[in-house]
């Protein structure tokens, strides 16, 4: 079932390089509605706790596996139904999307650390021809700021990825022969008590400036604001959305490694300090915004650094409030990139000062929009709510009194900001009306989006809380 | 087995320094082949005196890919650019000197790596080396004003891991180095593609004229 998982994106992606016209259209909706499937039962198993294996064990999809593939099958399902509004403007669009959501879940799914690193830059390099996919000066800029600095990021995860298998040759004192299993979590978990301390100590501060450049983490977070305002709706919806948390995933992942090592407190130090310091970037922005897709893009980097915070607070609370908000945020900044897009094709501009009165001239993406942004702001009763509540609630319990309330100010900061662009562009007075468009089939998944996030708002639903136990075990033991 | 990586990496050091101090594109291409030579003989050396034949593959394959493929691409990306100094009017000494500063730098990150304990690896000795190596394609890359030097950096940075790898663990497993390999291939074609662009769009390779987006 993971093979299958896998291979239907790849497939999709190869014959769709090179189907055209309606056929490709077709073809895209059946691999998405497929690739969703596949991926809910195999996450739908894995949650419930039973691992999954392929392929020798080169494939391993436990509980937290599972709850990424989740996150990920569900976003790429949002952003492959609003693709075809783009797919106009060049055919490469399904192909590489579907490219990227391979990648994505080959990250997640592999227990092989290399095979994951090998993954993570894959996503890369399939997102950047789709960040310059208008082709205009700015994208080209965007795109060449991307693939520079998540290029040099990834090689210094390699970098780290290199010392932690140093660190099993130095365990062993001899140069065995590479074995296939020398670098899968397994193994690495299983010998972490007696890894040599300051070489995975090293190992970590460079896996977490690689991966952390993937995750947007502030101060390596300087590509994410240009890469995610200029690429296309729903290329956008999955980088803000999912690529980002895999970076996060891929340093949790490290984390029980190092704990075990190094003690617990040397990765919470690192997590909690980036965590804190992309919080204080992002509110320097979000105060005053004058994009409102760069506005988004500049909240993910604070959203992540909530996720960092949750990881370094640690514990079963703080890790299962990262994890939920993953999820929380995944769905709710790709509805808003995606409504993001309609509002640009309707407006025909990404300034914020352009954009009013949305609530009468797109009533139905303005009200969207609306109740979106406040779920992002994190206010009852959406999941954000909750999985903040879980983050703050993880460190002041973790003994960081301190800490959780100068992130929660700067959340605040943040959220003023976000607050007063919404209110210029959902009222205020209305320019020349922009004609509505689109039908009532573009509705649909953005309110069933909107729906499962009063969910885990609200009421949680049966298996859920297990599911986020059994995940959040995997990170903190 | 240590003297043959300590005298490979440090050639490699050497023409890494001299990269830094050559100012002519065409010479620094000319640099990079050869570093990339060095560290292909030093993969096959390893492979021979370690009795690994996979080792000897991967140097094989480096030496294509890095002196023949991609120096290619470099030439065509820089086809049709006007052969200027790469930075005019900037003193050649202060980056050769920061260079020199990195080689410190990086004999003190690797203090715990080296200094451990360590039995069974040979070649321990090398790796500040490679590290300095990976150090100063990075500060390359950073500091570059013209984006055929960020790649070059960029290029002279994947070396010093590569040599990196090679020195702490003989290499990756083989499925790991196949896909690093073709991700650097990719990397510099998608790289020739944005910056033929850029060039059309801007008429000049030149960083500082990419200020679209700021905020």
């Amino acid at each position: 079932m993971i093979v299958l998982l896998l291979a239907l994106p790849l497939a999709a992606a190869g014959i769709l390089a090179r189907a055209r016209g309606h056929a490709a259209t077709v073809l895209h909706g059946v691999a998405v509605v497929g690739t969703l499937l596949a991926g809910l039962v195999v996450a739908g198993g894995a949650v419930r706790g039973t691992d999954a294996t392929a392929l020798g064990g080169v494939l391993r999809v436990d509980a937290l596996s599972g709850w990424m593939i989740m996150v990920i099958v569900v976003v790429a399902a949002l952003a492959g139904a609003e693709a075809p509004r783009y797919a106009a403007h060049g055919r490469a669009l399904y192909a590489l999307l579907h490219l990227m959501v391979f990648t994505m879940l080959l990250a997640v799914s592999t227990d092989d650390v290399g095979l994951m690193w090998v993954a993570v830059e894959g996503t890369t390099l399939s997102s950047v021809f789709l960040v310059n996919f208008e082709r205009t000066r700015a994208s080209l800029e965007a795109a060449y700021k991307y693939l520079l600095i998540c290029s040099v990021g990834i090689a210094v995860a390699f970098c780290g990825t290199v010392l932690v298998y140093y660190a099993e040759v130095v365990r062993q004192q001899a140069l065995a022969e590479h074995s296939a299993h020398a670098l899968r979590w397994t193994t690495l978990l299983a010998l972490a008590p007696s890894l040599p301390p300051r070489v995975i100590e090293i190992a970590f501060v460079f896996l977490v400036v690689g991966y952390g450049t993937k995750a947007g983490l502030a101060p390596m977070h300087t590509w994410l604001p240009d890469a995610h305002s200029e690429a296309p709706a729903p290329v956008s919806a999955l980088m803000s959305g999912v690529l980002l948390s895999i970076g996060v995933y891929a340093i949790a992942r490290f984390k029980p490694v190092v704990d075990a090592a190094a003690g617990p407190r040397f990765a919470a130090r690192i997590l909690l300090a980036l965590g804190l310091l992309s919080l204080a970037v992002a509110a320097a922005f979000l105060w005053a915004p004058v994009n409102y897709k760069r506005m988004l893009a500049y909240s993910s980097v604070e959203h992540m650094g909530l996720v960092a915070l949750g990881l370094g607070f640690g514990g079963a609370l703080g890790v299962s409030g990262a994890l939920l908000h993953v999820a929380n945020h995944g769905l709710a900044k790709s509805v808003l990139f995606l409504l993001a897009g309609r509002i640009r094709a309707a407006y025909g501009t990404v300034e914020l000062a352009a954009v009013r009165d949305l609530v009468t001239a797109l009533p139905f993406t303005g009200r969207a929009f609306m109740i979106a942004l406040f779920a992002l702001l994190g206010l009852p009763p959406f999941g954000l709510f909750v999985s903040e509540v879980m983050i703050f609630g993880a460190g002041f319990r973790a003994g960081h009194p301190w800490l959780a309330g100068v992130a929660l100010a700067l959340l605040v900061l943040g959220f003023a900001g976000l607050l007063r662009a919404a209110h210029r562009m959902l009222l205020g007075t209305a320019p020349a009306a922009a004609p509505p468009r689109g039908s009532w089939l573009g509705t649909v998944p953005i309110v069933a989006a909107l729906a499962v996030l009063v969910l885990t708002g609200l009421a949680w639903p049966p298996g859920l809380a297990d599911a986020l136990a059994l995940a959040a075990k995997a990170v903190s033991r | 087995m240590t003297v043959v990586s300590n005298f490979l990496a440090f050639v490699a050091l050497g023409l890494t320094l001299l990269l830094v101090w050559r100012q002519s594109w065409r010479g620094r291409v000319r640099l990079f082949v050869g570093q990339s030579w060095v560290l292909a003989a030093l993969a096959v050396a390893l492979g021979v005196l370690a009795r690994r034949p996979a080792l000897v593959a991967v140097g094989v394959a480096f030496a294509i890919m890095k002196t023949w493929i991609i120096p290619r691409v470099l030439r065509r990306m820089a086809h049709g650019s006007p052969l200027r100094p790469v930075a005019p009017g900037r003193s050649v000494g202060l980056p050769v000197l920061a260079a020199g500063a990195l080689i410190v730098v990086a004999y003190a990150v690797m203090l715990p790596i080296t200094g451990a304990a360590v039995s069974g690896v040979p070649t321990r000795s090398a790796i500040p080396l490679a590290f300095a190596i990976a150090l100063i394609g990075l500060f390359l890359c950073v500091s570059g004003r013209d984006a055929l030097d960020q790649v070059i950096g960029f290029l002279v940075f994947e070396n010093g891991l590569f040599a990196l790898a090679l020195l702490t663990t003989y290499g990756l497993p083989g499925i790991v180095e196949a896909g690093a390999f073709l991700e650097v291939l990719v990397l510099v074609l998608l790289m020739e593609g944005v910056l033929v662009q850029i060039r059309r769009e801007h008429d000049s390779l030149d960083v500082d004229r990419l200020r679209e987006l700021r905020g």
